[in-house]
């Protein structure tokens, strides 16, 4: 396929979607930072971004972005491609690798470069600021910020433009605990009115609690992309469970077996794990079964998997 | 590139850069206007083609002539602080932040160069406006008569001085633009730049004819000096601009096309 034919599929698809990847592929030297990735992030969505370090996802965010050409592949960022960051960039915000800006600067003056640069509004100067909790040190320099304050002056950047696509890049990095949740609640603010939102970060709980779709790569390669509900859906649950007695363990354990499922010991638990269905109902079996033979349960709950658990299931997956 | 040039002047036109600039002007004014008038001798004593005689300097263009000598002992500063500029960018990684809205690369370096030279142009006016006014104060203690230097050949002297300081400052930033963005590192480029306008430059000189002829630093030194027995200002000012041409292509070309990893 040539790039013309490539940058125009991409096109076709694009409608609809803030970006639209297809075979995007980006070597280094003898290095591939990414091969041949296709993927789609729908408008309006918070798309988390994740894969273990060098997985490609800041090389591909800097494709998107212009900064670094592709060696083969095509996308389209808001419908328009690659090859024309210009027609697109305006409408975007980003901070991709580490917020980089000048230490002699305050941080007002520091977004005012970037806005005359850009052809932004000044004005919206000191609401970003606040937005981003440096209002009280906005006219402070940049060089005198915590690495958390530079974080934030970096999404204060990217969100001069009033952007409806909004790239970040580990945007939690050195946020404190407050820090993170602010910006989960920043994100999920940006997330309305159609904005989109794709976001990278290694914290994956906080991905998990923001994002309604999810893209996974490993080795620059795409492992799933689609919303969270359904990469969490294949993921199975499992039951703790724990008698009264720890001397009673081996015949609870019989008990779980007798039901049709698998007992694994886990210290003073029995793991059950649940491979689909419904997981009240066989708790409740469990229970049933145990008060019969006498045994009282201590403990018995459902373990939900977490996006870290179950994306860690699919690396080691993977691996093997 | 309107918009990169105006980022550039919110970047240098704050109260902290001002006033070191206006520091170092009135420094350079008072300390360049004395050396020059100071080491400069009567015309009978002087040896040929070596600084600037007391009757040069009572002629209309001298006020603004001690400007121009004094400024071309800071070639080499006036290098480093350009190689700095830029190449402290790629160091940052703030060239990255600019590209992200500024994505026209050759937009943004034009954009960047021109407001440097829009600043520097400012300075260099006040600069030369206040060695003016620090040379005429000391004139008198070196029996310089400065009578002339107040008519409309002064003025006319002291414009064409300014466009001369000028291309000489375009040129050095054109050149540390060059290096900046080839090397993309602040000491690299730092090494560079030092090694060559400074050693290099100097040793070549000694060893082959033609280096007044043709290297970039020693042609800004020999046109800024208003020529040299060597090469005349005209054919110096001319090559400069060759090599300015030559450099603002390889710098545009390689920022346009070279990845923005840093």
């Amino acid at each position: 396929m040539t790039s013309t034919q490539e940058t125009t599929s991409a096109k076709n698809r694009g409608n609809g979607s803030a970006v639209v990847i297809e075979g995007l592929t980006k070597h280094f030297g003898k290095r591939v930072a990414v091969d041949g990735l296709t993927l789609e992030v729908p408008i309006g969505v918070v798309a988390g971004f994740i894969g273990p370090n060098g997985a490609g996802k800041t090389t591909t965010m800097a494709m998107l972005l212009g900064l670094v050409a592709p060696t083969a592949g095509s996308a389209t960022v808001l419908g328009h491609s690659l090859e024309d960051p210009s027609a697109y960039l305006g409408r975007v915000g980003a901070l991709v690798e580490s917020p980089a800006f000048w230490p002699g600067l305050t941080g007002a003056e520091n977004l005012r470069v970037v806005a005359t640069l850009a052809g932004h509004d000044v004005a919206k100067i000191p609401g970003v600021l606040n937005l981003v909790g440096l209002g009280e040190r906005g006219a402070d320099r940049f060089g005198s910020y915590s690495s958390g304050m530079k974080q934030r002056l970096g999404i204060a950047a990217a969100l001069l433009g009033d952007p409806e696509l909004l790239v970040l890049d580990e945007p939690t990095n050195g946020l404190d605990p407050a820090g993170i949740n602010d910006m989960r609640q920043l994100i999920g603010r940006i997330a309305h009115d159609q904005r989109s939102v794709l976001v990278s970060s290694h914290i994956l709980s906080e991905l998990e609690q923001v994002c309604d779709w999810l893209i996974v790569i490993d080795r620059g390669s795409l492992l799933y992309q689609g919303p969270t509900d359904g990469f969490m859906g294949a993921a199975s649950s499992s039951l703790s469970v724990a008698s009264e007695h720890g001397s009673d363990r081996e015949r609870l354990a019989s008990i779980v077996r007798s039901q049709g499922l698998v007992a694994e010991p886990e210290g003073d638990l029995l793991v059950v794990q649940l491979d689909a269905g419904d997981a009240r109902g066989t708790a409740v079996a469990i229970s049933r079964a145990a008060a019969e033979t006498g045994i009282v349960l201590a403990e018995l709950h459902t373990r939900r998997p977490t996006l870290e658990s179950h994306y860690l299931s699919i690396l080691e997956g993977d691996d093997r | 590139m309107i918009r990169a040039l105006r980022a550039e002047l919110v970047k240098v036109l704050r109260a902290r850069v001002l006033l070191i600039t206006a520091a170092a002007i009135v420094m350079f004014a008072i300390g360049g206007a004395a050396i020059v008038l100071t080491t400069a001798e009567p015309a009978t004593s002087a040896a040929p083609g070596r600084g600037l005689t007391l009757e040069a300097l009572a002629q209309a263009g001298g006020g603004t002539e001690i400007f121009l000598t004094a400024a071309s002992f800071a070639g080499f500063f006036v290098f480093v602080v350009f190689v700095g500029a830029f190449a402290i960018e790629f160091g940052r990684g703030t060239f990255r932040t600019m590209s992200l809205r500024q994505p026209g690369r050759l937009r943004l370096l034009a954009g960047k160069m021109s407001g440097l030279l829009v600043f520097a142009a400012g300075a260099l006016a006040v600069t030369e406006a206040a060695t003016w006014v620090a040379a005429r104060f000391i004139a008198p203690s070196q029996d310089v008569i400065t009578d002339e230097w107040i008519s409309l050949a002064g003025l006319v002297d002291g414009i064409a001085d300014f466009g001369a300081a000028l291309l000489w400052v375009a040129g050095y930033a054109v050149l540390g633009m060059t290096i900046a963005v080839l090397v993309r590192s602040v000491p690299v480029a730092f090494a560079v730049a030092i090694a060559w306008a400074g050693p290099i430059e100097h040793l070549l000189q000694d060893a082959w004819d033609a280096a007044s002829r043709s290297f970039p630093g020693l042609l800004l030194e020999a046109f800024v000096a208003g020529g040299t027995p060597d090469v005349s200002a005209l054919r110096a000012g001319l090559t400069v601009v060759l090599y300015m041409v030559a450099g603002a292509t390889i710098a545009g070309i390689s920022f346009s096309r070279r990845d923005m990893t840093a």
